[in-house]
């Protein structure tokens, strides 16, 4: 079948299989920040916004979400410039291989889209969906507290 | 995998579909997606419920509500009306999954998948929930309780779905939900004890401590009668008869049995140093 997926604002028209999973989809066409690692909607690196909200793009069919929008981690940094999000993580040290990354952004994104000033325990609350096993997750919700003030103004870059 | 995905408008469309042989709903996918992977289900056609139209509202009935089965966890989170006439329903909702899941995952889903673990279920069974279940033969109603028959058996039939689920508002009654899980908000229950009080009334829910989740009718009925003379220990031995916990992956049944008692103390300790002034 045909479905039409707006991802970062880009068009693509799109053969799938009606039972292709939606990270499949985007890494096929291209999307490779999109990780899979428990494929079984326990670990968060496969996160993707659906229609600005967080969700598992290892659990959702590709057909259920035709014509909506999706945004990845290549839509977040303008050219060589890093997002404070990505920012924050390289300075506070909240990567160490990786692989946790692209998904952590995009739910620490939606986080702060709706709340600009959260608490470190609605940062908690929010990435508890996303698993890292390297860093211990402190450096993590520090940088998106990090991130939240730079976006507010309060930080300089 | 081959199979095929529809999409149906209304729920002519949706309850034709259904009749046909391994058809599924796919409501958030939140269980189905997972079941599927795991071959656990395999299915000829995917009936998404995305573009249905209505079955999408949260409704002020007066001294009840309703959801309908679109309704995602993250809606129902975000609701006025459910933080002020369900608190119950909110405390239990708030323990499912992360974000990512609650956006994606329906009440509807997460009452069928009937799994004694159902942090929604336990909620519902407090509030006196039924479910309005349509097919081809028009609607029919019926209590949760009487609904779920077992893990992850309930008394659809082919070619029925639920529209929705209606409730009582709880307001006057003092809410908790006590969870113990393996590990923050993402882990399924180890166990989980749900309960709306007042002074003359007591309701409780247990999950993950019998193949579905419990209501310990004698202990709810023993506060009631012996306000004057509650004596605790009675109470809790009454509301112990209900629980029948298994070993699993999760938890051995000696853990669960002992989670169980101390969170009903719990309860009872938490309503009596609060009564509802306090929340
Ligand atoms: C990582 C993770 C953590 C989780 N944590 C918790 C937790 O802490 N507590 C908890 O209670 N649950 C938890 N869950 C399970 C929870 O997400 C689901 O039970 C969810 O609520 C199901 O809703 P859904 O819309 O995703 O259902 P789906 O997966 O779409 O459907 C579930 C089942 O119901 C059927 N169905 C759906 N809608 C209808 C309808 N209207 N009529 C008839 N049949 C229908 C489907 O065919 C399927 O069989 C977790 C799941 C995951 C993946
Ligand atoms: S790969 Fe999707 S949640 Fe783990
Ligand atoms: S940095 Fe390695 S999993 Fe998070």
């Amino acid at each position: 079948m045909k479905i039409t997926l707006n991802v970062n604002g880009k068009l693509h028209d799109i053969d799938i299989d009606p039972g292709e999973y939606l990270l499949d989809v985007l890494r096929r066409i291209g999307y490779k920040s999109v990780r899979r690692s428990c494929n079984s909607a326990s670990c968060g690196t496969c996160t993707v916004l659906l229609n600005g909200k967080p969700i598992l793009s290892c659990s959702t069919f590709a057909a259920s979400v035709d014509g909506q929008s999706i945004e990845t981690v290549e839509g977040m940094s303008d050219g060589e410039k890093l997002h404070p999000i990505q920012e924050a993580i390289l300075e506070e040290g909240g990567a160490q291989c990786g692989y946790c990354i692209p998904g952590l952004i995009m739910t620490g994104e939606a986080l702060l889209r709706e709340n600009i000033d959260p608490s470190d325990e609605e940062i908690k609350l929010a990435l508890n969906g996303n698993i890292c096993r390297c860093t211990g997750y402190e450096p993590q919700n520090r940088a998106i507290k990090k991130a939240a003030q730079v976006m507010r103004g309060e930080l300089d870059e | 995998m081959s199979f095929d995905v529809q999409m149906p408008t209304s729920e002519e469309g949706l309850v034709s579909l259904l009749s046909k042989e391994s058809s599924h709903i796919l409501a958030g996918g939140t269980d189905l997606l997972v079941k599927i992977r795991l071959k656990r289900v395999i299915p000829k056609t995917i009936v998404s419920l995305r573009h249905l139209k209505g079955l999408d509202r949260i409704e002020d009935l007066g001294d009840k509500m309703r959801v309908g089965c679109r309704v995602t966890i993250s809606e129902l989170l975000n609701s006025e009306i459910i933080s002020r006439h369900a608190r119950i329903l909110q405390m239990a909702l708030r323990q499912i999954g992360s974000p990512q899941i609650r956006n994606r995952a329906t009440l509807a889903g997460n009452i069928i998948n009937a799994s004694p673990a159902g942090d929604s279920i336990v909620a519902m069974v407090l509030s006196n929930a039924s479910l309005s279940i349509g097919s081809a033969n028009g609607e029919r109603y019926e209590r949760v309780v009487d609904f779920i028959r077992g893990p992850g058996v309930t008394t659809l039939s082919r070619g029925e779905f639920v529209k929705s689920i209606t409730f009582e508002k709880t307001d006057v009654l003092f809410p908790q939900f006590h969870k113990v899980g393996q590990r923050n908000s993402m882990a399924i229950s180890v166990a989980s004890v749900g309960s709306l009080t007042s002074e003359s009334e007591i309701r409780l829910a247990f999950g993950s401590v019998a193949p579905t989740v419990v209501v310990p009718i004698d202990a709810c009925e023993y506060y009631s009668a012996e306000i004057d003379s509650f004596d605790e220990e009675r109470f809790v031995e009454l509301a112990m008869k209900c629980v029948t916990p298994i070993d699993d992956v999760r938890a051995t049944a000696w853990y669960r049995t002992t989670v169980v008692r101390n969170l009903i103390h719990r309860t009872l300790k938490v309503w009596r140093k609060k009564g509802y002034n306090a929340v």
